[in-house]
Order: structure tokens, then C-alpha cells, then sequence
């Protein structure tokens, strides 16, 4: 719970103004808003890599003001924009070692893990060779690793989907419906509307460090003006249904799926045939 | 751990008489005052070009930004302190500190008052040719940028439970591993991109090429360098006949 947080940089710009959040555990939560509306600030205080200058953040009922950096890391791990900001090791087997070394955990363990770990991520094969020579999709890849192998119970991303072609979008897409199955709570900040129209149960939508809108992410996008402040687009799929209301085609603006547009289209092509 | 000091050496656009001089006069007092300070190793004649320094970061309303750039040294204080007054002497110990201070401060308004698209016609007005002069003031411009960047580092190292402070001068060296190695990585890639995107846009494609702004050595500048010359020639006077100067020039800690 994020309780009238405020976060003012030393240079005097003020990146967060009273935030009110709740996050539950388990959740799947989108952030999304224009760029500099201070969304990559707001996850860098929830594992206190930065201090709020005003305002608590709780977690569980704790205060996590006063918490380390290496407490809360333990907590929550957050997956940055770059992978190459955490790339640094001679092997991708090394790469994932570095992140279990500060756990504490037995020698054995930590073999386990990162084999549990390139083996759920593919990258099985390419556990010798170094994560420099890896593609941008693959050391996205791996760096999302590099924290998933922590298994903290908070799963942050920032723009997780920079970059990838569809089929590591598709990979991703599994990875954090796998997370979010064994209870994970899940926080996704992303720019690609349609990624979180059709994926993020929940969005919260920021604007000059103001959360402007919470709410169920379908329901954010049928507010056009409030998208519009967000620079925002409305996905593909939205505009559609809207584009077939517009023509007379009558209830298309209450369709949210692929497969609800293909339904509909269906019933309406056969009722236009029979007609 | 904040990076946010090396924000302290970030061109800011202010309207001082600092800010007005003539990038090379600039140029000649960052280099003035470095010489002056490795003239010396006393703590009274290094004290008192230190002081002569306080009035420019006053008159150039840079204060605030010269502190925060002297306090991302402490660490360097600190090390400096004691190794010198384990190995040598407490008096000495403090004489390299404000020597540091010295060449840190003068470098520090320098690279707070000179817009890297001036420093580049300066230099090129000083017969540099163009593609240093350019590949110089890009270096400049690039400061804030490896500054944030190395932020960004740490922020993600720590997310997956790095910790900055290990005890033992080896750990501490390994320990620096998982920083420089994505910033140096991270620095070529982008090296890399800027050439590419430069001969893209035929970079070095004519000898002969024309340039928007013009900078000019004023008056102002002239009386400023050579106010910086007679410093240096006095402070070389004073260093040549050392012997001869009244004794509180020698001073020092009795340990």
C-alpha cells in the first residue's frame, strides 16, 4: 500500500506528487502513462533504490521506508528497460549464479536453480557462452531470469516488451502467466497498449506524477479523452469494434476480444445471409 | 549509494561572469590552477590559492553545484587521509586533499560553465582539427549520460542483491566488476551507434565546412587571462624562492 507518497529529486524536479496505490498480492498490475509522467520513479521506491520524500510505502503492514535496498530486493525484484545495465558475467550460467549468491543459499541449491532456470527459459544451450554476445530478445531474456531465479514475491518489469518480435512477446506472455499462478503479484509498466489491453486485468494510468486513473484496463479504454491525456493509443482491436459501431453494426463497441470480434462477425454475416 | 554527484561537472546555462567568459579563457584557468596546485605540496600556499578559487564559484552562482561535486570526493578524502598519514604525515595528508580540491574545483567550473557545442568552436579556433575538436566536446557531452547510465547500473545490480560496501580492499576492487564491466560494455555499444549514426549523416565527407555560431575573445577575457598569468607567474616566484618566503608559508601539523 502506497499511502500520500511524494518523490521530489535533488535537482528540484518533482517526479511524484501524493500517491494513493493498493496493490494486492497475486495482483496482475499495469502502469502506463506518457513518458517523464514518472512511472520508472514509482517502481524504483517500492525495493527503496530511492527514498519518498514524503509519504509511507507498506508492504504487509510494514513500513519499508527504513528497509535496505538488500532487504527489500529479496522482496521485490525489478526487471530494468536495458538488459545490458546487468550483464556482466563470462557465462549466462555465471550471470544467474551472481543473483543467487546473495541469497544464502547452499551450493547445491544454487546449481538446482539455475539449472531449473535455463531450462524454463531456453537457454539451456547457450549456458557457456557469454550473455555480451547474446541478441537483444535474448539478454531480455536472460535478465528477466536473473531476477525470476531470486524468486521474489514481487515481479516488477519496466517495458518488458521494448524490443521483442512476437514470438519472445509470446514467451513472455507465459512466463508471467506461469508467475502470476504461483502467486506472484505482478507489476508491468509498458507504452504497448495492446499488449496490456489484451493481457493486464488492472491499469493504472499516470500523468506529471499523478496517478490520473485505476481501474479495470478495458474499462480505462473506452474513456478516449482520458487515454488521449496519457498519449496513449487505443488498441487495434478497440478501434475496430468501434470503426463496425459506427457503420450501424449494432453492440460491436461491448466486444474486448479477438475471438468475441470473430464471434460476432460470424453471427452477423449469417444473419445477413439468411436475411 | 547515489551517482547523483557527478551531476556536479552537468553544463548548466546561467548568466554569471563566469558563465560569459570565452571558452578558452576557461580552458587556460582550469589548466592555471592545476599547475599552481601541483606547484606546492604545503598546506599555506595551497590553502591560499584554494581561497582565491571561492570568489569565481561565488561570482558564478555555482555554489550549490561545487559542493555537491566536493562531496562525491569524500570517499577519496577519506583514502587519501589515511594512507598518507599512516605512510607519511598528517600535514602532507591534508596538503594533497586541498590539492585535489583545487584541480577538482577549477575542472568542476569549467566543465559547469562551458557548453559543449562552444568548447568545440574554441578548439577548433585553437587549429584543432575538426574531427578532435568534435570527438572531444561528444566525450564532454557524454558525462551526464555514463553519469545516469551508471545509476541505472547500480539500480539494477541492486535489484538482484548486489551490495556496494564489502569489507577488504580485494572484495571491494571484485566488487566494482558488476558495474564497470555494463558501463564500459554499455559505453562502446553506444560509442558504436554515434560513429554509425555520424557517417550517416557523411560526417568528414568535405574538408571545408561552415558553422552556425561564432564565439570571440573579448576584452573581458583578455583581462581575465592575463590576471590568470600574473597568478601563475607569482605562484612560480614564490615556489622558485621558497626559502626565502616568511616562515608561516611552511607551516605545518607538529605530527
Amino acid at each position: 500500500m502506497i499511502k500520500e507518497m511524494g518523490y521530489i529529486y535533488p535537482s528540484g524536479t518533482e517526479a511524484l506528487k501524493c500517491i494513493n496505490l493498493n496493490i494486492f498480492k497475486g495482483e496482475l498490475l499495469g502502469i502506463m502513462g506518457k513518458n517523464g509522467a514518472g512511472k520508472t520513479t514509482l517502481i524504483r521506491t517500492l525495493n527503496g533504490l530511492i527514498r519518498p520524500t514524503s509519504g509511507n510505502i507498506f508492504i504487509e503492514n510494514e513500513n519499508i521506508n527504513k528497509k535496505t535496498i538488500a532487504t527489500m530486493s529479496q522482496k521485490i525484484g525489478i526487471v530494468f528497460q536495458n538488459p545490458f545495465h546487468q550483464l556482466f558475467s563470462n557465462s549466462i550460467e555465471d550471470e544467474i549464479k551472481f543473483s543467487l549468491k546473495s541469497l544464502n543459499l547452499s551450493k547445491e541449491e544454487i546449481q538446482i536453480r539455475i539449472n531449473k532456470t535455463l531450462h524454463e527459459f531456453n537457454l539451456e544451450k547457450y549456458r557457456k557462452r557469454s550473455p555480451l554476445n547474446l541478441s537483444g530478445g535474448e539478454s531480455k531474456k536472460l535478465a528477466i531470469a536473473s531476477i525470476i531465479c531470486r524468486d521474489p514475491e514481487v515481479l516488477i518489469f519496466d517495458e518488458p516488451t521494448l524490443g521483442q518480435d512476437e514470438k519472445e512477446m509470446e514467451f513472455f506472455i507465459n512466463i508471467i502467466n506461469r508467475e502470476k499462478k504461483k502467486g506472484k503479484t505482478i507489476i508491468i509498466i509498458t507504452h504497448n497498449t495492446e499488449f496490456s489491453y489484451n493481457h493486464l486485468p488492472r491499469t493504472i494510468l499516470m500523468t506529471d506524477g499523478e496517478i490520473i486513473a485505476d481501474g479495470p484496463t478495458k474499462k480505462l479504454f473506452e474513456n478516449e479523452t482520458l487515454i488521449s491525456r496519457t498519449y496513449l493509443i487505443i488498441p487495434q482491436i478497440r478501434r475496430f469494434c468501434l470503426a463496425m459501431q459506427k457503420l450501424g453494426l449494432q453492440n460491436a463497441d461491448k466486444l474486448t476480444s479477438n475471438d468475441s470480434v470473430v464471434k460476432y462477425l460470424k453471427n452477423y454475416m449469417q444473419n445477413k445471409l439468411l436475411t | 549509494m547515489s551517482l547523483e554527484f557527478l551531476n556536479a561537472f552537468k553544463f548548466m546555462k546561467k548568466d554569471s561572469f563566469f558563465h560569459n567568459l570565452d571558452p578558452r579563457s576557461k580552458l587556460i584557468f582550469a589548466i592555471i590552477y592545476t599547475i599552481s596546485a601541483l606547484l606546492f605540496k604545503q598546506i599555506v600556499p595551497l590553502l591560499i590559492i584554494f581561497i582565491s578559487l571561492i570568489p569565481l564559484i561565488l561570482f558564478g552562482k555555482l555554489f550549490k553545484q561545487w559542493v555537491k561535486s566536493i562531496r562525491g570526493l569524500s570517499f577519496l578524502i577519506i583514502f587519501i587521509v589515511l594512507l598518507n598519514t599512516l605512510f607519511l604525515s598528517l600535514s602532507f595528508a591534508i596538503a594533497m586533499i586541498i590539492r585535489i580540491l583545487i584541480m577538482v574545483s577549477a575542472f568542476s567550473l569549467f566543465f559547469l560553465t562551458v557548453d559543449p557545442n562552444d568548447l568545440a568552436l574554441s578548439l577548433i579556433s585553437m587549429k584543432v582539427p575538426y574531427e578532435f575538436a568534435f570527438s572531444f566536446s561528444l566525450a564532454f557531452r557524454f558525462v551526464p549520460t555514463i553519469a545516469k547510465e551508471a545509476q541505472n547500473i547500480l539500480d539494477a545490480q541492486q535489484s538482484r542483491g548486489y551490495e556496494m560496501q564489502k569489507k577488504g580492499l580485494i572484495s571491494q576492487i571484485k566488487n566494482l566488476f558488476p558495474l564497470l564491466i555494463p558501463l564500459i560494455v554499455c559505453s562502446i555499444r553506444r560509442a558504436f551507434n554515434v560513429a554509425e549514426a555520424l557517417e550517416s549523416r557523411a560526417f568528414g565527407s568535405r574538408k571545408e565546412r561552415s558553422f552556425y555560431y561564432s564565439i570571440k575573445y573579448s576584452l573581458k577575457d583578455w583581462i581575465f587571462t592575463i590576471y590568470l598569468l600574473f597568478i601563475l607567474v607569482l605562484f612560480i616566484v614564490v615556489r622558485i624562492n621558497f626559502n626565502i618566503m616568511p616562515e608561516f608559508l611552511t607551516w605545518s601539523f607538529p605530527v
